[in-house]
């Protein structure tokens, strides 16, 4: 005997509006909501307030120069910049804001930068031609008001060696501006060319936030359709189910309607967020004075095509783990079980989550660009690769297509574990058993 | 018309849950569908609506096949209870009879009706989870039928209801009847497939051992009984030495007995009054199904069969 052959529509759209409307009406959802709405308004404060708490932590710059007598001269003129009321001092001086503080060994410098013991060194050589050459390096581009600064005392120090240098009773030869230059650790382009370093730190705060809240909504959300799917086989209403539906309307149905009711949360909670992350520097000046903050911690960097990106990545991932997860809810007897196997479903998002992360933070292995074209982990690291300007077109489309293809193929065999589960429904077969379920003809 | 089953079989790795099973169902009937728990009763209905596929053989409502008739023409009620805990009566209702195709104001009114039918009006605004057992049961069985399906395929849906309950059950089987609809359960309660059916299935361990109208089968057993009642309250173990007659049951006010084929009746009750006992009562009867059941299986139906099918 062949299986029955259902059209997907209507009854998959009448399951989704069930699950939907089951959901969102729920004492839990609304309560869940203004929870997390709560909480990412004071998440999208915060910058305000870390920069707030920052100003009260002093920063250590380093100046590094083989020339020790420049050296010296450097950083108190650095220091006398960053700290206009202090008095200088030849090798380390402290002040409120920043510790300017003399290095001889451009490695340890480099270390210390590496480390975050350092916010940033200031690297100065001296060309053939008597030229200084000034690099400040940083892990934080995008910090306008200290590399304007920086800047500043790159001339000052260059005019203090210029008349340091002139012979008693020479002509004056001509001042030479030092050649400055800012280098960024984490180096983010687009199209192949270098975007600004304002841009580049949002996008990395950026690429940070939204991996998190795929992993985020991936797990929860996931989680839900696993326990709808079990409670329905809990509640024994499956069988009556399957008489009135076919697994795979069912199946579609509740993926898309619980998504809904996530997306829906999803809005609601980012949407006041967003209000207030626009709002961020009017209000930051406000309270702090106008530059308080670096441009890298708004919503600089977003563009329409980030977007969309981040919005086709996060519509993927969330179906492929929504049916990953309804899987599982498939196969367990009852929602309690599920509890035993969220930690596995937990490590199989974060595994996607923590290479994403290394992305954002500058690596770009090989590995780490392969597993930006296999599911499940793509959607994460994919998306972050997109975010630090390190995808072509073409590989975000390859990679799209796979997680595509990865989507119908679980989404087959999640069809014909579901269906095993309905008819080993109050039962707790063993995996073999599940699995002989499964391959039977459906 | 009829629903045929077709030489269907199904396995279940080693175990051999259907063998070959073969009835028809005629339309616009009330078929009783008998066996023990495991006997296959279940596994019949769930390929009958293509749950699990069978592994040979065929179901068919007329020339065509089950498989390709469209959902709406089956209603079901599972075995196992279920409505989804934190929904109300009525949008289970209407859910449910939404999947099937039924427009959700039509099926709110005649939910509505049919809660009324069942005394549970006030009901409707309850989630199922605070609903008593009985009353969960009710719900199911609305919303197996709300969609008015042409064939009612019901898994013991008397268990676990009280009289009053199996009362209103068995009218509104009837009233299905008359609208023309074919119900098809399953029961190990002889006496209820008794009271209802035209036609029954008796079935053990995955074959079908008897099937037909009930009077046919009756017939064809061949047994005789006969009640017997006496106008004192004196035992009347005496029965047992009569030839021709072996007693079946000793009842408080009367006692069945078992005739012998070549016993004949007049004989037999001649035999009776020659031993002076004061007989008020000499009543031949059919075997009842039960008996036929215990005859055809070996052991009542309550005891289950030992199959594993689900």
């Amino acid at each position: 005997m062949s299986a029955r052959r259902d059209s997907l529509l209507p009854n998959a759209a009448i399951v989704a509006r069930h699950e939907y409307l089951d959901r969102v009406r729920s004492t839990l959802f609304v309560v869940s909501t203004l929870i997390l709405m709560v909480l990412a308004v004071a998440l999208a404060l915060a910058p305000i307030a870390f920069s707030y708490v920052s100003r009260t932590q002093p920063v250590t710059i380093g100046v590094v120069s083989a020339d020790e007598a420049l050296r010296g001269e450097a950083v108190g003129t650095v220091d006398r910049i960053l700290n206009p009321e202090a008095t200088g001092d030849a090798t380390v001086i402290t002040s409120r804001g920043y510790i300017v503080e003399g290095m001889a060994d451009r490695q340890a410098a480099e270390r210390a930068l590496q480390r975050g013991v350092a916010g940033g060194v200031v690297v100065i050589d001296r060309a053939s031609g008597g030229q200084l050459r000034v690099t400040f390096r940083t892990n934080d581009p995008g910090n306008g008001v200290l590399n304007q600064l920086i800047s500043f005392a790159a001339v000052a120090v260059g005019i203090l060696d210029w008349s340091r240098n002139l012979p008693p009773e020479s002509q004056l030869g001509a001042f030479l501006t030092p050649d400055y230059s800012i280098e960024g650790t984490n180096v983010i382009g687009e199209g192949g060319g270098p975007v600004s370093p304002e841009q580049a730190a949002g996008r990395s705060l950026l690429g940070i936030v939204f991996v998190f809240l795929l992993s985020m909504t991936v797990a929860i959300y996931g989680m839900w359709v696993a326990t709808s799917i079990a409670v329905e086989k809990s509640s024994r209403v499956m069988e009556l189910m399957v008489s009135a539906a076919s697994p795979r309307q069912m199946l579609i149905g509740k993926v898309v309607g619980v998504g809904a009711a996530g997306l829906t949360q999803y809005v609601a909670i980012a949407v006041p967020a967003m209000i207030v992350l626009a709002f961020q520097e009017p209000v930051g000046d406000a309270l702090l004075g106008p530059g308080w903050a670096a441009e890298g911690t708004t919503v600089a960097g977003l563009t329409p095509a980030l977007l969309a990106g981040y919005g086709l990545f996060f519509l993927l991932g969330f179906v492929l783990f929504a049916l990953i997860y309804a899987a599982i809810g498939a196969y367990v007897s009852r929602p309690d079980d599920l509890q035993t196997m969220s930690l596995p479903l937990s490590l199989v998002a974060l595994a996607g989550y923590v290479p994403a992360l290394l992305v954002l933070g500058g690596r770009d292995a090989s590995w780490i660009r392969t597993a930006s074209f296999l599911p499940p982990f793509s959607p994460f690291v994919m998306l972050a690769r997109i975010m630090v300007g390190r995808a072509t077109a073409v590989e975000i489309a390859l990679s799209v297509a796979i997680l595509i293809a990865g989507i119908v193929v679980v989404a087959r065999a999640t069809i014909r574990i579901y269906t095993a589960g309905v008819v080993l429904y109050g039962q707790r077969p063993s995996l073999r058993a599940f699995i002989a379920a499964a391959r039977r003809p459906q | 018309m009829s629903l045929e089953i077709d030489r269907v079989t199904k396995r279940y790795g080693a175990t051999l849950a259907l063998d070959a099973i073969e009835f028809a169902v005629p339309a616009g009937q009330i078929f009783g569908f008998l066996g023990a728990n495991g006997a296959g009763k279940t596994t019949t209905m769930r390929i009958c609506l293509g749950v699990i596929p069978a592994d040979s053989g065929e179901i068919r409502w007329g020339s065509r096949p089950a498989l390709d008739l469209p959902r709406r023409i089956w209603g079901y009620l599972p075995e196992e209870r279920g409505l989804y805990p934190r929904l109300t009566v009525l949008d289970q209702l209407v859910y449910f009879a939404s999947l099937y195709g039924e427009n959700p104001h039509e099926a709110r009114r005649e939910a509505r009706n049919w809660l009324a039918r069942f005394r549970i009006s006030e009901l409707e605004g309850r989630r199922a989870e605070e609903l008593s057992k009985g009353n969960q049961q009710k719900v199911q069985f609305i919303a197996a039928i709300l969609h008015e399906p042409e064939i009612l395929l019901m898994d013991e849906p008397f268990t676990g209801l009280d009289p009053v309950n199996v009362g209103l059950l068995k009218e509104a089987f009837d009233e299905l009847r008359e609208r023309g609809r074919t119900i098809i359960f399953s029961t190990h309660q002889m006496e209820l497939a008794e009271a209802l059916c035209e036609s029954v299935a008796i079935i053990d361990r995955g074959r079908v051992v008897a099937g037909g109208s009930v009077r046919s089968l009756k017939q064809a057993a061949g047994r005789r009984t006969a009640r017997l009642a006496f106008d004192d309250a004196g035992g009347a173990a005496w029965l047992e030495g009569l030839v021709g007659v072996s007693v079946i049951r000793f009842g408080a006010d009367y006692t069945d007995v078992q005739l012998a084929d070549d016993a004949d009746p007049p004989a037999v009750l001649r035999q009776i009054l020659s031993r002076g006992a004061p007989v008020t009562r000499f009543e031949l009867r059919e075997p009842t199904l039960e008996a036929l059941f215990i005859d055809l299986v070996g052991r009542p139906a309550e005891e289950p069969a030992e199959t594993l099918a689900p």
